[in-house]
Formats: structure tokens, C-alpha cells, sequence
């Protein structure tokens, strides 16, 4: 029994939240959390937290009908409602970090169609706030440049690679981002673009892509004005203010996929690591795995990587992804015929790297595949690329829930406990004792 | 300020209103800017910029949708975020309808002051300037630090009224003790008689018990509120009018949240006309409803940003609306 200490769970992964308490046999806070019917959240803490040290669990992860947004949002809430509720201390426990993951550019590999209407004309370009009528004129039009008859759908359509439909016909329904509903559906209202939603349903197979913006198809009649590289915003270091904006006094995270995100905090982050369970598993599922090989999927992991690989004292090979004009194609720097190989990375996403890099490998003679990852987000269809894929054995943490995702993948997923790494560091994070043991024990 | 192409008007429009996004470009006789906001299949946002805001006057536009307030929150977050590190000269967000405008007091033990964590979340993300339409209560503006513009629906509504009844024959009606001062600046401005209606509030979405207080007898009774949620309190205020003799009851609601069951609830009231401004985004609620009336709000927003970034004073459109 931990004294003065409150456990308080969102509603983004209940399960943990319960695990977490049974470990440090203490009832989870009572709380209200729903959202009322206009959409905004709904937080009432029904037990005192007066004085006491506060952890709230909340994963980044949405699903289930619930949204990544909401649950970041009533995290903040339940932040900053502890925080006036005059608590000792708060500190937000993110088994996966929302946003940590954020790819740097848009990247276009079949260089998609530069959109090159004379949209610099006309009003815009004379437009300075000497020559603006004081009261402004309606009926100018918003966007002479852009109607200029072009049909976008054709050139998207020439420009889409291999248009190939998914094997299980799941296409992008699940995949595609989530279009603007309201209004009229469009985003670009009224600019006379006609844009054919047919273009969406085209997956692209060739790419090595897992995002969706990549996809040139998904993000329609977007084109970045001339002359300007277009990028995408950066959302890591915006998190990261928001939650100490709210009131949390400390963060305890899981394999954060990028680790500088702890310097973007003002407050101590506890990166806790995944790799030892990671490694326990190796060593007590893997019969062969002396003679196995550890593989990273991409440059960015192999840190990771190898310090399973050293720490086992086992070979490691590497997965480069070479990227020309026209072709992204994978090369492995390695040697795997015939062996047992374990694909380490810290996120399942969309699935694809990881997918794309079995294949690869069982190309290059493996004899059996497993992958481990700490977090299994299995976003879009990354469900069904993995059936098909030539991944024998798949090994995730329940750093966001797995139950669904146990469901349709059955024998193939085997789920880690991570709740006693995170009640082992709340228990020490409350009493003051150094929490490193936590991040080399085996 | 020497460079004559320097520092426009940048308009970036979120997901939540394109339309008004537009409504407010046409008026300003700019283009919205490009940029798109889309989610991964992780759901999380992405944003991505099309053009260049270096050194500009950056407008962020985005009202919330109902029942998806946090997606539009944590978008306008990462847009003004964005625009931040692209060394945006002045981040004004542009914010119709306050998000979380109810949760501004800690009513009960431990319940979150949500909208100052709005506010502080805003200027944490780098906004330097607000601009919003009837703040639920006008004290939300201390909770920034940043000069915040809460401008008024009100001069639309009298033009409103003025244009569609005469003064003589309406009463003014409060359906809430909150809303009185909103009520009355609108009678006094109208010259017309005054009424309110008490109620019991036991829980938040359910209505309780009301009593009229005033006559509206063979008058024309019109509600004035600053959001239609549930429309629980309209509709019950409305059928109490109505047992109290008015000819006919209608209501003039700043932000048309709209939520639940609330097109069911209006179709089947007393109310002959639910009068909305366009800050929330109504989708198909017009065809749904054929008692709901939209007045257009962008021009008031067009002229408050107008005035906001040549640095004319912005207190004309408190008392007069753009036609």
C-alpha cells in the first residue's frame, strides 16, 4: 500500500490503468470523464487529490471509437483540474508519447504534379493594404488563379505509381486521411477544381511510404505556392509545452522514438526503456536465438538495435532504404540466409516498414521472421498488411491497448506487460529512489 | 515596414469552417492561404504549410465543430504552433466561438477551469492576438495576457429585427438570469419592453423548472442567447411564452452549437424561428431544420481583421455591423 498517492486513468487504455493499481494495491481515482454533448470534455475528480502526488495514465493512442485529440485534451484537463484541486505534484504517465513521431518532410518520390496555373495574377499580386477599399468589395473573386480548367484528377492519375489495389481489397478505406466532412466536403470550397475522389482509392504499393500526406493521392488539389517548398508542421515540441502549460510537474514516457524530445520539456522526463523486456523475450521465446540476427528496418533504429544485438552478444544486420529519383528500393547490409531473424524498431505504425523489410528478408533466405516493437499502434490497414506479410511472429507492449488487435491477429501477436515497469517507476518517482535500475535491469 | 509587399493579411483556414474561412477571404478580397491539415492514419494532425508567413500578419481562422471541439482545438494549436516557428510577424487566432467558454469557474471541488487552460494552452502555442464573437462570459478575456477582441453579434441581431418586425410589437426575452445584460442592451437599443425567465439548472444538458418574469402578452416574444446547445432551455422558454400569451416566440442565438438531439427538439417546439450567426459550422442542420435562420457574421470578422492589422480601432464594429 502506497500512501498519499493518487492514480488517475484517462480513458484512452483502462486496462493498464487497473494493472498499474493492482500492482501498487490502490484504488484508481474516481472521476468523471465523458464528453458532454457538444463535444467539449467532461472532467470531474471525485476524490480529494489535495496535497497528494498525482499520476495520471494516458496513452497516445486512438481507437476504439475514441480519438487521439480528446484523449490528449482531456489529459490536459485532468492536468490542469488536479493542479487547481490543489495537488502536490502531477505527473503524466504516457506509455506512448502522442506525437513523438513526426516525419520531417512530405516526400515525394514520384515528384508529384506542380500545379503551374497562373495563379499569381490578379488580385493577389497588387493587392497591398494602400490599395484595399476601405470597406472591402464582395463579389472579388477569391481565386482567379486556380480556375483555370486544369484537371487535376488526370494529372494525379499519370503521376500515381503502381496503382495496384491491396490483395484483401481493403484499399484505403481505413487508411486514407480524414477529408473535411463539413460544409460542402471540400476543403478547397469552391475553387472549381472538380476533384475526383476515385484518385483516393489508389494505394500506392511501389512507395515506401506510411504516411498518408506522402500519398500524392490523399492530399487532392493541394499544391504549395511556387517557388516555395511546402513542410509539414512539427508538433513534438507543441506537446510537449502544452502538457507543462497544464500543470504537469514531471513526465514518464516509454521508448520515445525520438529521445531529444525529452529537451523539449522545462520538466524531468523518465524516459523508461522497452528493450529489456524486449530482451527477456528473445532469450525465453527464441530457442535459436544464439545463431540469430538482429535486424533494424532503418538507419534511425539501429542504435536500437544494436544494443540488444551487443548486449546478446548476437549478429546484426541492418536495412538500408536508398532512395533515387525514381525508385525507393531496400538493400540489406548483412548476412541472413538461413538464419533466424529478429526486426527490432520502436513503433508499429501503419506496418509497412516492417512488412516491406520481411519480405526482404525472407528474400534474402531467412528462415524464420519475428519482430519486436514496443509500440503497436496497427493504424490504417497495418492489420491485414500483416497477415500477408512474411512475419512469423509479431511482439508488442500494451503501451496502448492490444485486446482488438489480439483479436484479428490471434497466435501471430504476442503482447508484453509493461504495467509493472510503470507501477515499479511511479513507486520510485513517488518515494524519491532512483528509478535508473529501471533502465538497465535484465 | 519599409518593404511594400512585407507583412500582409495571411488567411489560414482550419477544417472546422471552411466556409467561413472563405466568407471572411472574399470580404478582405485575399486568397486563403495555402496550407492543408489532414490526420495520419495514427490520427494524429498534420499540418502542412504552402507558402511562405515569414514577417506576416498571420489570421488563423478555425471555430470548433460540434462534437469534435478537441480535434479543432488541437489543429488551431498546431497551426498557430507552425506559424510560430515559421517567424510569423503577429499569430492572431481567430476563434468564432470560444471553445470551453462554459468551463471558466470552478463551480464544483477539483472541476477544471478549462477554458483558462484553453487561453493559457493559446499562448503557450504562440498566439498573439484573439479575436472571438460573444465570449460566453466576458471575463475569459483575463485569463490571456494577449490583447483579446470579443466582438458582438448584437448590432446583426438588431439589424435583424429592425429589418424583419417592428420594435413596437417585440419583447425582448432573457432565458436565463446570466443572459440579462445581453437581453437588455438589446431591448434598450430597440426601445422595447423586457422580460426574463428564471430557471432551475439541476444538471448540466437537463432543464428544470422556469418562471416568467415580465409581460409578453400578444407581443412578438424573441429570445436572445449567446449559444443554443441542447435547445432544452429555448424550447421549455419558448412553450412557458407562449402559456404567457405571446403571438409568437422566436430566438436569436449568437453561436448555433446545436448538439444532440437539438434539430429534433426545435422542429417539434413552439419557436417559429431559431435566428443563428454562421460562427459554428451547421452543416446540413439548415436543410434538417426549416425553422433555423442564418445571419452572416463574416462581415464583422473581415473588419475586425481588417482594422486589427492596420491598427484602426475596432470598438466602431461593437455597436455597428458591416453590411
Amino acid at each position: 500500500m502506497v500512501r498519499n498517492i493518487v492514480v488517475l486513468g484517462g480513458n484512452s487504455h483502462p486496462a493498464i490503468v487497473e494493472s498499474v493499481c493492482n500492482i501498487l494495491a490502490l484504488p484508481a481515482c474516481n472521476r468523471i470523464l465523458t464528453k458532454f454533448s457538444s463535444g467539449e470534455s467532461r472532467c470531474e475528480i471525485q476524490d480529494s487529490v489535495r496535497g497528494k502526488d498525482v499520476y495520471i495514465i494516458q496513452t497516445g493512442f486512438g481507437g476504439n471509437g475514441s480519438k487521439l485529440n480528446d484523449h490528449f485534451m482531456d489529459l490536459c484537463i485532468m492536468i490542469s483540474a488536479c493542479k487547481t484541486g490543489s495537488a502536490r505534484r502531477v505527473t503524466a504517465v504516457l506509455p506512448l508519447f502522442p506525437y513523438s513521431r513526426q516525419p520531417d518532410l512530405p516526400y515525394k518520390k514520384s515528384g508529384a504534379p506542380l500545379f503551374k496555373g497562373g495563379s499569381e495574377n490578379g488580385s493577389k499580386k497588387d493587392y497591398t493594404f494602400e490599395s484595399v477599399p476601405a470597406t472591402p468589395a464582395p463579389n472579388v473573386p477569391r481565386s482567379a488563379g486556380l480556375i483555370n480548367g486544369t484537371d487535376i484528377t488526370s494529372r494525379l492519375a499519370k503521376t500515381t505509381l503502381g496503382t495496384t489495389p491491396l490483395p484483401n481489397g481493403t484499399s484505403n478505406g481505413t487508411m486514407s486521411p480524414v477529408r473535411p466532412t463539413n460544409g460542402d466536403g471540400s476543403y478547397f470550397a469552391g475553387n472549381g477544381l472538380g476533384i475526383n475522389n476515385n484518385t483516393s482509392t489508389q494505394s500506392i504499393i511501389g512507395s515506401y511510404t506510411t504516411h498518408d500526406y506522402e500519398n500524392v493521392s490523399h492530399v487532392g488539389a493541394f499544391q504549395a505556392k511556387p517557388g516555395y517548398k511546402q513542410w509539414v508542421a512539427q508538433a513534438g515540441t507543441l506537446v510537449a509545452n502544452l502538457l507543462t502549460c497544464a500543470g504537469a510537474d514531471h513526465v514518464i514516457t516509454m521508448d520515445l522514438h525520438d529521445p531529444q524530445v525529452q529537451g523539449f520539456f522545462d520538466v524531468p522526463v523518465d524516459n523508461l526503456y522497452g528493450r529489456p523486456l524486449l530482451k527477456r523475450y528473445i532469450q525465453t521465446h527464441i530457442p535459436e536465438y544464439k545463431d540469430a540476427v538482429i535486424i533494424s528496418p532503418d538507419a534511425g533504429g539501429a542504435k536500437r538495435a544494436t544494443a540488444i544485438a551487443d548486449g546478446m552478444g548476437i549478429e546484426f544486420a541492418l536495412i538500408h532504404k536508398i532512395t533515387d529519383r525514381q525508385n525507393a528500393s531496400m538493400m540489406l547490409v548483412g548476412n541472413v540466409s538461413d538464419r533466424v531473424c529478429i526486426l527490432i524498431d520502436d513503433l508499429l505504425d501503419t506496418g509497412n516498414t516492417i512488412t516491406r523489410a520481411a519480405k526482404l528478408l525472407k528474400k534474402e533466405g531467412a528462415t524464420k521472421i519475428y519482430a519486436l516493437l514496443t509500440h503497436g499502434v496497427f493504424s490504417g490497414d497495418a492489420i491485414s498488411r500483416i497477415k500477408a506479410s512474411a512475419i512469423d511472429k509479431l511482439v508488442v507492449t500494451n503501451s496502448v491497448p492490444q485486446n482488438e488487435h489480439k483479436a484479428l491477429l490471434g497466435a501471430k501477436l504476442d503482447v508484453l506487460d509493461i504495467s509493472p515497469i510503470f507501477a515499479e517507476a511511479i513507486r520510485r518517482v513517488h518515494h524519491g529512489e532512483s528509478i535508473s535500475v529501471l533502465f538497465n535491469y535484465d | 515596414m519599409s518593404a511594400e509587399m512585407a507583412n500582409e493579411i495571411k488567411l489560414i483556414s482550419g477544417r472546422s469552417h471552411p466556409d467561413l474561412s472563405d466568407k471572411v477571404a472574399k470580404r478582405l478580397g485575399i486568397e486563403v492561404a495555402r496550407t492543408i491539415s489532414l490526420n495520419y492514419s495514427n490520427q494524429e494532425t498534420s499540418f502542412t504549410v504552402g507558402e511562405s508567413v515569414r514577417d506576416e500578419d498571420v489570421f488563423i481562422v478555425q471555430s470548433t465543430a460540434t462534437g469534435d471541439v478537441n480535434e479543432g482545438l488541437m489543429e488551431l494549436l498546431i497551426m498557430i504552433s507552425a506559424c510560430r516557428t515559421a517567424s510569423a510577424r503577429r499569430i492572431t487566432a481567430v476563434i468564432p466561438n470560444f471553445p470551453y467558454a462554459r468551463q471558466d469557474k470552478k463551480d464544483k471541488s477539483r472541476a477544471p477551469i478549462s477554458a483558462r487552460l484553453v487561453a493559457n494552452m493559446l499562448q503557450t502555442a504562440g498566439a498573439n492576438h484573439i479575436v472571438t464573437v460573444d465570449l460566453h462570459a466576458s471575463q475569459i478575456q483575463g485569463f490571456f495576457s494577449v490583447p483579446v477582441d470579443n466582438l458582438y453579434a448584437e448590432p446583426s441581431f438588431l439589424r435583424y429585427i429592425r429589418e424583419n418586425f417592428n420594435a413596437e410589437d417585440c419583447v425582448i426575452v432573457s432565458p436565463d438570469a446570466g443572459g440579462a445584460k445581453r437581453a437588455t442592451s438589446i431591448a434598450d437599443h430597440l426601445n422595447t419592453a423586457f422580460a426574463l425567465i428564471h430557471k432551475e439548472r439541476p444538471r448540466p444538458n437537463v432543464v428544470g423548472r422556469m418562471v416568467l418574469v415580465g409581460n409578453v402578452e400578444d407581443k412578438v416574444a424573441i429570445l436572445v442567447d449567446d449559444m443554443a446547445d441542447t435547445c432544452g432551455t429555448l424550447v421549455k422558454a419558448a412553450a412557458v411564452l407562449k402559456e404567457n400569451g405571446a403571438k409568437s416566440v422566436l430566438a436569436l442565438v449568437t453561436h448555433g452549437i446545436l448538439s444532440g438531439n437539438a434539430i429534433e427538439t426545435l422542429n417539434g417546439s413552439v419557436l417559429s424561428a431559431l435566428v443563428v450567426t454562421n460562427t459554428v459550422p451547421l452543416g446540413d442542420k439548415v436543410e434538417r431544420c426549416p425553422k433555423l435562420r442564418v445571419i452572416d457574421i463574416s462581415p464583422t470578422i473581415a473588419e475586425a481583421i481588417r482594422r486589427t492589422h492596420n491598427g484602426e480601432s475596432v470598438s466602431y464594429l461593437f455597436t455597428h455591423a458591416p453590411v
